[in-house]
């Protein structure tokens, strides 16, 4: 009866209740969308992060989290951690890796690069690597190829077919290297990355770090990103402390901070945005009620309790609200929907790429996005009508019967 | 007895202005009473019907509704007493607008918690009572002031109350739309034992009336029965 009563309430001042309809709509949209493009963009740089270097989940000697040296590998190709994942039907791809530390040498120019040997075969199935290719050809085609990130190239002066040469400091601490050619080129999301990564074949790089059949890494990715903790916890437990398996999350905890802090933003502008449309809800609420005083002793008089009444303006303020919602949600929905192919924000690709952010930025909104302003809303609604509620309620029936 | 009224006292005072609006009032209403607080503006009626009404709180004095006393009830037992036991027609009508007629009569047993199909069919033959079977749908700005306040009427008796009171219910009427109205609220009081309580200064109501009581300056000054107390199913007139 009362939302019945609440909602026919709301159509006396069709103009009133939509300007506040309309009021709530934009806000809401206009958060929403805003921490869509938020929302993308760090969701960019997880991926972005993923599918370069980090995967889901990796896999180190023990001690590598202090202190990532050369000598902390996995003896005999990681034989039992690859085994473990075999066995691991969550495991939608894995491979092995050698990452150290060395100089670079072109004819023109030197730089200090980090040195990562790949299996070129398992590599393109975890990382995005492979795709990346701009130029040349994939490791494997031929040997004693590298690949170099393009802004590397450049600063090295160096094309495809080049020669250059790798100086690094072995596993037993010596100084050693060898000449390549340049192989091919990439070009990733990450400007980090194309500026300072080698790329050399796993037994070349483990003949050049002189590992031996030792790897410093295995990188997994899984079928279901939901699942990496639970498959951490378990390989974790079945590998033992000879090793360290740790998530994308704990091995880059600056982006999970960022991912909190948006989360944290959006509380904070949802709440400026409510608080701000409460005091409009409160003010219409007021005019109405006072219209309504003679209604309201009336109401009062045959019988309504004073309960009744502060329920019912709440009830005005809960629909008046939940339609400018669903209006606005519907709105984020429908402009999320036609920018699904990104923002291009070209102008801006440099800055972005130092994040791991592609220049064509899409909203993200997934369910749990729209709880959030729900919550708020619904307290922003009820306490903007409290005050014009229990004025309503402190009314004396014959008194407001009087009242023109 | 019905309704009993004892020493009721109420002073209004504003800009150094003291009025006494009761001035120690004794009443006593009966079951099936059709009567009428006569007097002339500020003579204390409407004061009193709202004391009767438990809508005032009487500066001294008590009323008690079929032996209760309201001044032992706090402000939500008082809002179910007036849900329950009385009924209220207003001068201003005071429908809801944005509710028909049928939505409007059905209303106080909502708020009793009537379930629909019951409501359904107690607010269907009231309307018909009043002569607005055909007309239960329209909202109150489609009806005349008459129809209006028939569903008014409609709306006070549909829950069955021990008393309706009537604040000047044909002020705002016609003397031909007041003379039907009130020959609905006689038949209603011959035949279905509702009683009535009205304050009013309209001449029509006091020649339907079957007990006057006259007010001045707060006090009862006459209180004259022109007609017997209807038993009910007697038809009007008998």
């Amino acid at each position: 009866m009362l939302l019945r009563f609440a909602w026919r309430n709301l159509w006396r001042n069709p103009r009133r209740t939509a300007i506040v309809v309309v009021a709530v709509s934009v806000g809401i949209a206009g958060s929403l969308l805003s921490m869509g493009v938020n929302y993308g963009m760090v969701d960019q740089m997880v991926v972005t992060a993923i599918r370069t270097e980090l995967g889901h989940i990796q896999v180190h000697a023990a001690g590598w989290e202090d202190e990532p040296t050369l000598q902390k590998t996995l003896p005999g190709g990681a034989a039992t951690v690859v085994a473990a994942l075999e066995r691991d039907p969550r495991v939608r791809a894995w491979t092995r890796r050698v990452r150290g530390d060395g100089l670079v040498n072109s004819p023109r120019a030197s730089a200090g690069v980090r040195v990562i040997g790949v299996e070129g075969e398992r590599e393109g199935d975890v990382s995005l690597l492979r795709e990346a290719l701009v130029a040349g050809n994939w490791l494997g085609a031929a040997p004693r190829r590298a690949l170099l990130g393009e802004s590397l190239a450049e600063r090295l002066q160096v094309e495809l077919g080049d020669k250059i040469a790798v100086s690094v400091q072995d596993a037993s601490g010596d100084l050693t290297g060898g000449g390549f050619r340049v192989g091919g080129l990439f070009h990733t999301p990450s400007s980090e990355l194309d500026r300072s990564t080698l790329l050399l074949g796993l037994g070349e790089a483990q003949v050049l770090f002189a590992l031996g059949d030792a790897v410093s890494e295995v990188v997994v990715v899984v079928h279901d990103p939901d699942e990496v903790e639970a498959l951490r916890t378990s390989l974790a437990k079945e590998l033992g402390p000879q090793v360290e398996v740790r998530s994308w999350a704990q091995l880059e905890p600056l982006l999970v901070y960022m991912v909190q802090s948006f989360d944290m933003m959006a509380w904070y502008l949802y709440a400026a945005v409510f608080t701000a449309m409460a005091f409009g809800i409160a003010n219409v609420l007021l005019m109405a009620v006072h219209e309504r005083t003679r209604e309201i002793g009336m109401l009062r008089a045959i019988g309504m309790s004073r309960r009744r009444v502060v329920a019912m303006v709440v009830l005005e303020s809960m629909w008046v609200t939940g339609v400018g919602l669903a209006v606005g949600m519907a709105v984020a929905l429908g402009a999320t929907w036609l920018l699904r192919d990104g923002i291009d924000l070209s102008a801006f690709a440099q800055g972005l790429a130092a994040y791991g952010v592609p220049p064509r930025l899409s909203p993200v909104l997934r369910a749990r996005d729209f709880g959030m302003p729900l919550v708020i809303a619904g307290v922003a609604a009820g306490l903007a009508s409290l005050w014009p509620a229990l004025h309503a309620a402190r009314e004396r029936p014959a008194e407001a019967l009087r009242h023109v | 007895m019905l309704l009993e009224a004892r020493g009721l006292r109420k002073v209004y005072e504003g800009r150094g202005v003291v009025t006494h609006a009761l001035d120690g009032v004794d009443l006593d209403v009966q079951e099936g009473e059709f009567a009428a607080l006569a007097g002339p503006s500020g003579s204390g009626k409407t004061t009193l019907l709202n004391m009767l009404g438990a809508l005032y709180v009487p500066d001294a004095g008590r009323v008690a509704l079929d032996g209760q006393a309201y001044a032992d009830l706090d402000a939500g037992q008082l809002a179910d007493l007036r849900l329950h036991k009385l009924g209220f027609v207003f001068q201003a009508y005071n429908l809801i607008p944005v509710f028909s007629a049928r939505e409007n009569v059905e209303f106080v047993m909502e708020l009793q918690g009537v379930e629909t199909q019951v409501r359904r069919a107690r607010a269907q033959p009231v309307l018909s009572e009043v002569g607005l079977e055909r007309l239960g749908e329209k909202r109150p700005l489609e009806l005349s002031g008459g129809q209006q306040q028939r569903v008014a009427v409609a709306r006070a008796i549909v829950s069955r109350p021990r008393l309706v009171l009537a604040d000047e219910p044909t002020a705002n009427l016609d003397s031909k739309t007041a003379g039907r109205l009130l020959d609905l609220m006689g038949r209603l009081n011959a035949e279905h034992g509702v009683t009535f309580l009205f304050s009013t200064h309209d001449p029509l109501v006091m020649e339907a009336a079957r007990r006057i009581v006259r007010l001045q300056d707060g006090c009862v000054v006459a209180d004259e029965v022109t007609a017997p107390t209807a038993e009910p199913g007697t038809p009007e007139g008998a």
